[in-house]
């Protein structure tokens, strides 16, 4: 006889709902949701590799609506509100005709919803954010959740060069715009570390363009081991797609992208890097509206 | 085709008048026999203004064509009107952004690289980011803000430069920029006459040391009015400044018209005449009324300075000053100018929320001086519409009220100078050099959002025309104090004030009520 079939009444129902809760504790407790692995556990391998989906389910409809709706009821006004971004740039990623790799620094868990809201409603419905497999993807809840509202997928950071980036080459072949962290993992001082080659690997690979970005101020809002963001100013700075001269290296056309990120980090405006004002003007050029038949 | 302005005279069939009152509105009956003066119809608009600009940017009167004169390595400036026209402010895309968009796309054709954009405030207030952005629209404003887009400082000892003295002694300031540039490109927007023409450079992008030249007591006094170029002193002098700037520097004059369509949708009964409105008309009143009368101050205020005005393009001119200056004020007084036959006894306007130099702020007192005395009653050629002598009536609620950030040096102009005296003269004698060079108004027109220390002043001298020629000055539903501060009479209701105005002119006078906003120019016989 089912629950509500009326002949127990409340007190059969309270007792399903405590069976319910019961269950989600005994499981939490039995694997430790939110606690480091045991000690007694048994040692677990360096690598975890990719899982074998990589979050497909987060760019498929209507995933995408929901990640919108949260996006735009929560995430950038939340960004707006504790951080004010001050975007210059920006008309290098109003209108993208073809995907690209935003290769920015990394010293804050914010960096990545201060990129978002740096980008057009367009773009940034078009964009992925390679995120570490070994530390968000540790907690399938906590990796799923994030590729809900970022758009994540699992990036490992410690296989074979071709294996780790085959996924996001694939995206990128398949029209996505990329969120890419060159550095690895956050700064722990803020300031700008090594970019690692893989960014320009890919970038060659895809023939896809680099938009370097600098954000200034998010090491102040969540610097590493901080749990909670503080509020305070940031600016993004995003400078002109670069693409890899004939015949340049990966590693060469890395430590290019990573100079210009470290130009753009400085005070006056960078003419070379954000373009002239003939270069923007062009590239604000309003889309020509098109008429379907 | 549109109406041409009209002037009717009121009977028993004749409707209530609505009369602007601040932030609010007001429906009043006129004696039998009165007259009103209605505007025209707002013109039909161009219905492709981006084809229009292009064709006068290359067939320019009395100029080469702009993109002849573009050239690679050269400085170009482009400035610009500020937020103070039109009123109320232009629903986007304003017609300067199409402007200068097509100028900026000719320039980047042209390889330019040294190009700035310049706000022509000359001493009035910097405008926000998002003013500044609504003017130029979003992409110019992503290109060049905030290093090649700025706006002009009088006060700045190093961005201003002095040309020279005008043959009258009119001492000339022009923005440095302006006078290292090999082209300056000056993008305008005429909605009265007085605008535009040699006006635009020589305030727009000058110093209190130029501007003074002209904005004083003695030339407003010979300007009558200054809404008629050729009877104004006001711009006599400008003229003699422009001519010198035009020798100092390569100028290309782009002036634009728009026709008198004022009012959105949601307030379309003000822009019609009473005897059109419909049943939807009635209610959209009915309800405005309610909730104006209702409403707390600054609720109101934010409801109205949000309205958009739906301004369509009826006429853009390049090329040299003169000649298009010529055609812009010809393009202006068809849509503006009404004949009225003869002068009246008393004349009424209704004061509105909104002047050149209150957007986005309360209008206190002194500007509902100089908008209903200044402006308002200029607005006329030949001659007054009010007799010598005669009695002008305005409505307004003259509320004790100040914007603290835009209007600082008004406070202490109320409070100060009015306090000891109303007379224009005695004022500027006494008064306006000290607070111009008052460091903390000063400070506050170059860093904050402030009006320059000598503007009260001169939005008092704009008025004195109007104080020195009616015998009787009424403000109708203002706050009492404060009207008697201001040197005028107060009513309570406009019957009270007719009863007081026969005291000066006399029993049965003649009456013309000035319906505007939407602007008109009485054209008197």
């Amino acid at each position: 006889m089912p629950w509500y079939s009326g002949d127990r009444g409340p007190m059969q129902l309270a007792r399903a709902f405590g069976d319910v809760i019961n269950d989600v504790q005994r499981v939490r407790r039995g694997w430790r949701w939110d606690t480091p692995r045991p000690r007694t556990w048994p040692e677990q391998g360096a690598v975890v590799p990719a899982p074998a989906s990589d979050l497909g389910w987060a760019r498929q409809e209507p995933v995408r609506t929901i990640r919108w709706l949260i996006q735009h009821g929560l995430l950038l006004p939340f960004t707006e509100a504790m951080a004010h971004p001050k975007v210059e740039g920006r008309e290098w990623v109003t209108e993208l005709e073809r995907p690209v790799i935003f290769a920015a620094n990394h010293s804050s868990h914010a960096d990545t919803s201060l990129v978002l809201h740096a980008l057009s409603d367009r773009a940034r419905d078009r964009t992925v954010v390679a995120a570490a497999a070994d530390y968000w993807y540790k907690r399938p809840l906590l990796g799923n959740l994030v590729g809900l509202f970022l758009n994540t997928f699992p990036f490992s950071r410690t296989g074979g060069a071709k294996e780790q980036l085959h996924s996001a080459s694939r995206l990128l072949k398949a029209g996505w715009n990329l969120v890419f962290f060159a550095e690895g993992s956050r700064s722990p001082d803020g300031r700008i570390q090594e970019f690692k080659p893989g960014l320009g690997f890919l970038s060659n690979e895809t023939g896809t363009p680099v938009v370097p970005l600098h954000i200034r101020g998010a090491h102040r809002i969540m610097p590493k081991g901080q749990k909670l963001p503080l509020p305070g100013p940031v600016r993004v700075r995003i400078g002109k797609p670069m693409t890899a001269q004939p015949k340049e290296g990966s590693r060469e056309f890395t430590a290019r992208v990573e100079q210009a990120v470290r130009a753009l980090a400085e005070e006056p405006r960078q003419p070379e890097l954000q373009g002239t004002w003939i270069e923007r003007w062009r590239a604000l050029k309003p889309r020509e509206p098109e008429y379907l038949d | 085709m549109a109406r041409p302005g009209a002037v009717i005279e009121v009977d028993r069939n004749t409707p209530p008048v609505l009369f602007h009152f601040g932030e609010g509105v007001r429906l009043e009956k006129l004696p039998l026999g009165a007259r009103i003066v209605y505007p025209p119809d707002p013109l039909e608009p161009m219905t492709n203004p981006e084809r229009a600009i292009k064709r006068a940017l290359t067939k320019p009167l009395d100029d080469d064509p702009l993109k002849s004169l573009l050239r690679k390595g050269m400085k170009l400036t482009i400035a610009f009107d500020d937020l103070s026209l039109p009123l109320p402010p232009m629903a986007a895309p304003d017609v300067r952004q199409l402007v200068m968009e097509e100028v900026i796309d000719m320039a980047a054709e042209a390889g330019v690289e040294d190009i700035h954009l310049i706000a022509a405030l000359g001493l009035h207030r910097r405008m926000t980011a998002d003013e500044i952005r609504h003017i130029v629209g979003d992409r110019i404003f992503s290109t060049f803000w905030p290093d090649r887009l700025y706006q002009h400082d009088g006060e700045d000892p190093e961005a201003n430069v002095y040309i020279g003295k005008t043959a009258e002694g009119e001492e000339v300031t022009l923005h440095k920029r302006a006078t290292e540039s090999d082209l300056v490109v000056y993008v305008n927007l005429t909605l009265v006459p007085m605008d535009g023409g040699h006006k635009s450079m020589s305030t727009g992008l000058a110093s209190y040391r130029g501007i003074r030249a002209h904005h004083n007591v003695k030339t407003l006094l010979a300007s009558r009015s200054y809404m008629n170029p050729p009877d104004s002193a006001l711009h006599h002098s400008c003229v003699r400044q422009g001519q010198l700037i035009e020798d100092t520097v390569r100028v290309f004059h782009i002036e634009t018209t728009v026709n008198n369509h004022a009012f959105p949708s949601i307030a379309n009964f003000m822009q019609k005449r009473e005897t059109d409105w419909t049943a939807q008309d009635q209610a959209m009143f009915l309800g405005m009324k309610q909730l104006t009368d209702l409403a707390p101050p600054a609720f109101k205020r934010n409801v109205f300075h949000a309205m958009r005005a739906p301004y369509g393009l009826t006429g853009v001119n390049a090329g040299q000053v003169d000649a298009v200056h010529e055609k812009t004020l010809e393009a202006v007084r068809n849509q503006i100018a009404v004949r009225v036959e003869g002068q009246t006894d008393v004349v009424t306007i209704g004061v509105p929320y909104l002047g050149p130099y209150n957007v986005n702020a309360p209008m206190n007192p002194v500007l509902v001086v100089c908008m209903g005395l200044g402006y308002l009653f200029n607005f006329y050629r030949n001659k007054p519409v009010l007799r010598k002598g005669g009695v002008a009536i305005l409505t307004h609620p003259c509320r004790y009220e100040f914007d603290a950030v835009q209007h600082p040096s008004y406070i202490d102009f109320y409070d100060e100078v009015l306090a000891d005296t109303t007379a224009p003269a005695e004022i500027e004698a006494k008064y306006e050099l000290r607070f111009a060079e008052d460091p903390w108004f000063r400070q506050l027109y170059r860093k904050s959002n402030a009006y320059h220390g000598a503007h009260p002043f001169y939005a008092w001298y704009w008025a004195a025309h109007a104080m020195e020629h009616a015998g009787d000055i009424i403000i109708v539903g203002g706050d009492r104090e404060v009207v008697h501060r201001l040197g005028f009479k107060c009513a309570t209701t406009l019957e009270d004030a007719f009863e007081m105005a026969e005291q000066t002119v006399g029993r049965h006078p003649s009456v013309t009520h000035m319906r505007m906003p939407p602007i008109l120019l009485a054209d008197v016989e």
